[in-house]
């Protein structure tokens, strides 16, 4: 982990994302895009007035060739841009803290950890038909004392990942001293 | 129309029609077509660059690295017939 370095004797219990199918409904805008100029072509004749512009959508000609490809080339790179801030977008938990990775945009990264001895409340939240089928859901975590909150939605089967957290919050006489504040 | 050669490219009159003197449409979209291979390779090394700092050695990177670059390749390589005959 280059982001934050692992405490003698803790290792990374779960690596989690948002729900990949969450993703795939953010890359719909992307996917509408590039049928675009499939489609105009094919839309336009249907409108009687504006039929007569369904001649610049031709793509045997080099000039609408080179915008096609353009087209589909931002279009594609957007897409993939999206996906990585999708990838880098984690939150890890370790046998001892939760680190939240939060990749806004490229260049704006964030790095949170909240130590599992300082938690206080898990709360995980299913709203909704199509998120209890697939069970995706938030998960609010809040520490105590400077109550630190975090928060990650959509993420797939998250009272799994609750009962993980818990799992490794330690009890009130294992924790360190300067803990039990 | 796939197997017949490109036909010359024709600019709608009413948005290219009126251009600056001594620049044509051709080279409008030559420029626009350079700008956008530098957007793409700038916006491609960056990406790249997060990939491989942040995403922590995970065997998705390859193929995802690998998958933009086949698929971006493509498309420019398409777009590229069309300049040719600009």
């Amino acid at each position: 982990m280059k982001e934050f370095e692992l405490e003698p004797g803790e290792f990374v219990v779960e690596q989690l994302r948002k729900h990949w199918l969450l993703f795939v409904g953010e890359l719909l805008p992307f996917a509408i895009l590039a049928a675009l100029p499939f489609a105009i072509p094919k839309l336009l004749p249907l409108a009687p007035p504006l039929a007569s512009f369904s001649v610049y959508f031709d793509y045997s000609t080099a000039g609408g060739r080179v915008l096609l490809g353009i087209w589909l080339l931002v279009t594609w790179t957007s897409a993939w841009g999206a996906f990585t801030r999708y990838f880098l977008n984690v939150w890890v938990l370790t046998s001892q803290r939760i680190v939240n990775i939060k990749q806004r945009q490229f260049f704006s990264r964030a790095v949170s950890s909240l130590f599992l001895s300082r938690v206080q409340d898990v709360t995980t939240t299913v709203e909704g038909v199509l998120s209890s089928f697939l069970n995706i859901g938030d998960i609010k975590v809040q520490s105590a004392g400077e109550e630190i909150e975090f928060v990650m939605r959509g993420i797939p089967r998250p009272e799994s990942m609750r009962d993980l957290i818990l799992k490794y919050v330690p009890e009130e006489d294992e924790q360190k001293p300067a803990d039990r504040q | 129309m796939p197997g017949q050669p490109l036909q010359p490219f024709a600019p709608p009159n009413m948005i290219l029609g009126n251009l600056p003197g001594g620049l044509t449409s051709g080279m409008l979209i030559t420029w626009g077509w350079y700008a956008v291979c530098a957007f793409w390779v700038v916006y491609t090394l960056v990406a790249i660059y997060h990939w491989i700092k942040y995403s922590h050695a995970s065997w998705v990177m390859v193929p995802a690295i690998a998958l933009h670059l086949l698929v971006s390749s493509s498309l420019i390589v398409y777009a590229f017939t069309g300049i040719w005959y600009l």
